[in-house]
């Protein structure tokens, strides 16, 4: 069975990527609008503060989506979930450059055996350094039995 | 039932349920947006079924700018600044999901309303559930 405490002293809270995005604004705007958003600042790109919506940013992925020297858990890994924290607005077409680290991992059992979660966390900033927003992004292993 | 500022909120208040758009041209229409077509899943219910999958689905974070949307129409002056999603089980794409959304801390102080959320499918079977934290405007 996999240590979850050998883990979380080994990868949490360490830098493991780090990667540039520019949002476009008009797929953010496709986005907002196919969710049903209605506000004029996601929907309409000429509207002067005009801002990426959360599931944009949630559909932000770091160049690995975990450590180089992370172990193989095995067992089916699935979405688990999305959390966006929206600190300041995002203008699309801005260098956005989003730092990843593992926040979080922990395990819950349940009749089916053990799930292990792994929270990626990325922080966003502009080319000012200024922290912009941060999306956890939620991986689940259902561990095999003989793990 | 709109609200305009932390005043209008009244803790236990149900958000007015919203059943969204899930048909495949609009769960196309995100995939694509945010660069995940391509293998079907969110496109086309035969080649979802081909990979094992009951048809096509709505990706998660679609799930997530349901609830958002939502969030907006009912405080059209807030601002989300925290929404966290569980993907508990997969939204189809073609079937009817009613979103809701319960009032369940308000910090007046603040200016901070906490909402429980969740989307539902046809059986009443939660699919997707969260939280979400929203700033309003102080009471006049």
């Amino acid at each position: 069975m996999t240590d979850i405490d050998d883990l979380r002293s080994k990868f949490l809270d360490l830098e493991f990527d780090r990667t540039g995005f520019v949002i476009d604004a008009e797929q953010s705007a496709t986005v907002a609008k196919t969710s049903g958003e209605t506000r004029s600042e996601f929907i309409d790109t000429t509207d002067p503060n005009f801002e990426a919506c959360a599931p944009i940013l949630a559909s932000l992925a770091s160049g690995r989506r975990l450590p180089i020297d992370f172990p193989k858990l095995g067992g089916i890994s699935m979405d688990g979930g999305k959390a966006v924290a929206c600190i300041k607005p995002v203008r699309p077409g801005i260098k956005l450059t989003g730092k990843t680290h593992l926040h979080d991992i922990y395990a819950k059992s349940g009749r089916s055996g053990r799930m292990i979660f792994l929270v990626s966390r990325m922080q966003l900033y502009n080319d000012s350094g200024e922290h912009l927003a941060t999306t956890d992004s939620r991986q689940v292993i259902r561990e095999r039995p003989d793990k | 039932m709109t609200v305009q500022t932390i005043g209008d909120v009244v803790f236990g208040d149900e958000i007015t349920p919203w059943q969204p758009d899930t048909s495949l041209q609009a769960t196309r229409s995100f995939a694509h947006a945010v660069g995940y077509s391509g293998s079907g899943r969110f496109e086309d219910h035969s080649k979802a079924r081909a990979q094992g999958l009951p048809g096509a689905l709505v990706p998660g974070i679609m799930g997530m700018g349901f609830l958002t949307s939502m969030i907006h129409r009912w405080a059209p002056r807030g601002k989300i600044k925290y929404i966290d999603t569980v993907f508990r089980a997969p939204v189809l794409a073609d079937h009817e999901h009613t979103v809701t959304a319960v009032v369940t801390d308000i910090d007046e102080e603040n200016g901070e309303v906490v909402l429980d959320l969740t989307i539902q499918n046809e059986q009443e079977e939660t699919r997707v559930f969260g939280t979400a934290t929203v700033q309003l405007p102080a009471a006049s």
